[in-house]
């Protein structure tokens, strides 16, 4: 039996062979200094490097650091780690795959039934962990019209080019010689691309455009309602996703549902509070902000939260150099914890 | 702890004269298969367990091809405590399994084998057993008393010192092996 540490870049794994082979892996990008892992640790084998440091400074050191002598591998830290920063692996298998090991019930799902593409998600989403791939409809099946430039009367003066919101019109401009006295060659409807807006033709000061809208005319009459559907995938990725709530509370159409990983209350102390920020920097979930003045001479609240985003992880309250912040975890949502001592351990992560 | 085993070895062999530590192997396996014989094993059950050739054993069982020095250190190591009896028995035998096998049959003593609540699961216990007389269930260390030899590694490593194993008195032979 023998235990062995190994560093790569800011990674950390610590292996031990014997009996069974035991290897607890550390993905740094993944981890948001929260302190579960420290606090749950029986054999106090973790620590995390100060939060504050970390989010304002380009600092070059892992955020936490194992003991490789104290740490006995028992999974606890990867249990109750709400970022899939920790993992343990015994003989090759996860134990977050193991029926026996309690792990957190977290989730992040996007309905396809229902989703939109709209995107906004992908936007909102503070960890990047969604990619929404979406195909639109070709425009030209869209709209149905008729356009027709006279070009004998036209003057080739290039204005409806210029006007077409759509750049569906070419003129193919060239000098005029002694034996071909024009200014251009052709001019040139792209149909794929005119929408029969008609701003060519009311700009057009020959009249030589003759255009016309049938959708004007005739409503969505000849339009195939298929050609107008909006086609997509989404994808969350589940290492990256902190199961914030971002996704579902700004989704118009209900189409992402999260579940969380803990319960609890996020209490700020304004009067304690600084502004130095470093809250804002280190919370994973975008909880956090600093409101700006509306108008001169109004005070904007000190820290603003939103807790409908906030995991209670607490990497806020282990952040905050004044101690302004508290973070109370009432309830841990996890798969049956089958062994009392590893109750008791998820019981001292609640409430402070 | 390894150079510490090598000096107890030494001394062993150093009190006996000129003792290889295969010789030493042998007495082992001779008292081993007198305890099996003493139970009523017969010579082909006893070669099967021990991994021996039938003939090796029934001359051990007849005293011969084997030195009475290699016999009395044997029986000194087995009387040593139980963990000195085990690590020894490893260092000499070099094999999990046979150190298993060896330490089982001749292990005297009984034990009666506890583990509290507080066990993390850690698994440590269950790489350190020589006997392999523990094993991991719903994130609790279960010792198995019958494997168990007494050596308590187990409650030396546990971070949670959650493993109490205690010597009982054994009411006539009710081992099963």
């Amino acid at each position: 039996m023998e235990t062995t540490e190994l560093i790569e870049g800011k990674d950390i794994s610590v292996e031990r062979t014997g009996e069974e082979e035991r290897k607890l892996e550390f993905k740094d990008a993944l981890c948001a200094s929260c302190g579960l892992c420290e606090k749950i640790c029986p054999v106090s084998a973790i620590e995390v490097t100060p939060a504050g440091a970390m989010v304002r400074t380009e600092q070059d050191v892992s955020k936490i650091d194992i003991d490789e002598n104290k740490c006995v591998l028992c999974g606890m830290c990867s249990c109750i780690c709400p970022f899939e920063a920790l993992d343990l692996k015994i003989g090759g298998e996860s134990i977050k795959d193991m029926e026996e090991y309690p792990s957190l019930l977290k989730s992040a799902k996007i309905s396809e039934d229902t989703c939109i593409y709209c995107k906004a998600c992908e936007t909102a989403c503070p960890q990047d962990a969604i990619t929404i791939a979406r195909q639109l409809p070709e425009r030209a099946k869209l709209v149905s019209g008729e356009i027709e430039i006279d070009k004998e009367t036209c003057v080739d003066c290039g204005i409806c080019e210029e006007m077409c919101p759509a750049d569906a019109i070419t003129l193919e401009h060239k000098f005029p010689s002694s034996d071909d006295p024009t200014v251009s060659s052709d001019i040139i409807v792209d149909k794929d691309k005119c929408v029969y807006c008609l701003v060519c033709k009311k700009a057009c000061p020959v009249d030589a455009i003759k255009a016309v809208c049938r959708i004007c005319s005739y409503g969505d009459y000849d339009i195939n309602p298929e050609d107008s559907e909006i086609v997509g995938s989404s994808y969350i990725d589940d290492e990256l996703c902190v199961n914030c709530g971002w996704c579902q509370e700004i989704c118009p159409v209900d189409a992402a549902e999260v579940t969380k990983p803990f319960e609890g209350t996020l209490t700020l102390n304004q009067d304690l509070c600084q502004g130095c920020e470093t809250c804002v920097m280190a919370c994973p979930c975008n909880v956090l902000s600093f409101p700006q003045s509306t108008e001169p001479g109004k005070k904007p609240e000190k820290l603003h939260k939103d807790e409908k985003y906030c995991i209670y992880c607490g990497a806020c309250q282990k952040a905050c150099p004044v101690g302004a912040i508290d973070v109370e975890r009432t309830k841990i949502n996890s798969t049956p914890v089958r062994s009392k001592s590893w109750q008791k351990a998820f019981d001292s992560v609640k409430t402070k | 702890m390894e150079i510490l085993y090598i000096k107890v070895k030494v001394s062993v062999i150093n009190t006996h004269g000129v003792i290889m530590p295969k010789h030493i192997v042998s007495g082992l396996r001779y008292l081993a298969a007198v305890e099996l014989r003493k139970k009523g094993y017969t010579q082909r059950e006893i070669a099967e367990r021990l991994v021996m050739d039938r003939s090796t054993v029934s001359h051990y069982l007849n005293g011969r091809n084997i030195s009475w020095n290699s016999i009395e250190i044997a029986d000194v190591i087995r009387n040593l405590c139980p963990r000195d009896f085990s690590i020894l028995t490893y260092a000499l035998v070099k094999d999990k399994e046979k150190t298993r096998n060896i330490v089982k049959i001749c292990s005297i003593r009984k034990y009666e084998c506890n583990v509290k609540n507080t066990c993390i699961a850690c698994g440590i216990c269950v790489d350190v057993c020589f006997m392999s007389a523990i094993v991991l269930e719903d994130l609790k260390a279960q010792i198995d008393p019958n494997w168990c030899c007494g050596c308590i590694l187990c409650g030396e490593q546990c971070p949670t010192n959650s493993i109490e194993i205690k010597e009982v008195e054994d009411n006539g032979d009710n081992r099963t092996y």
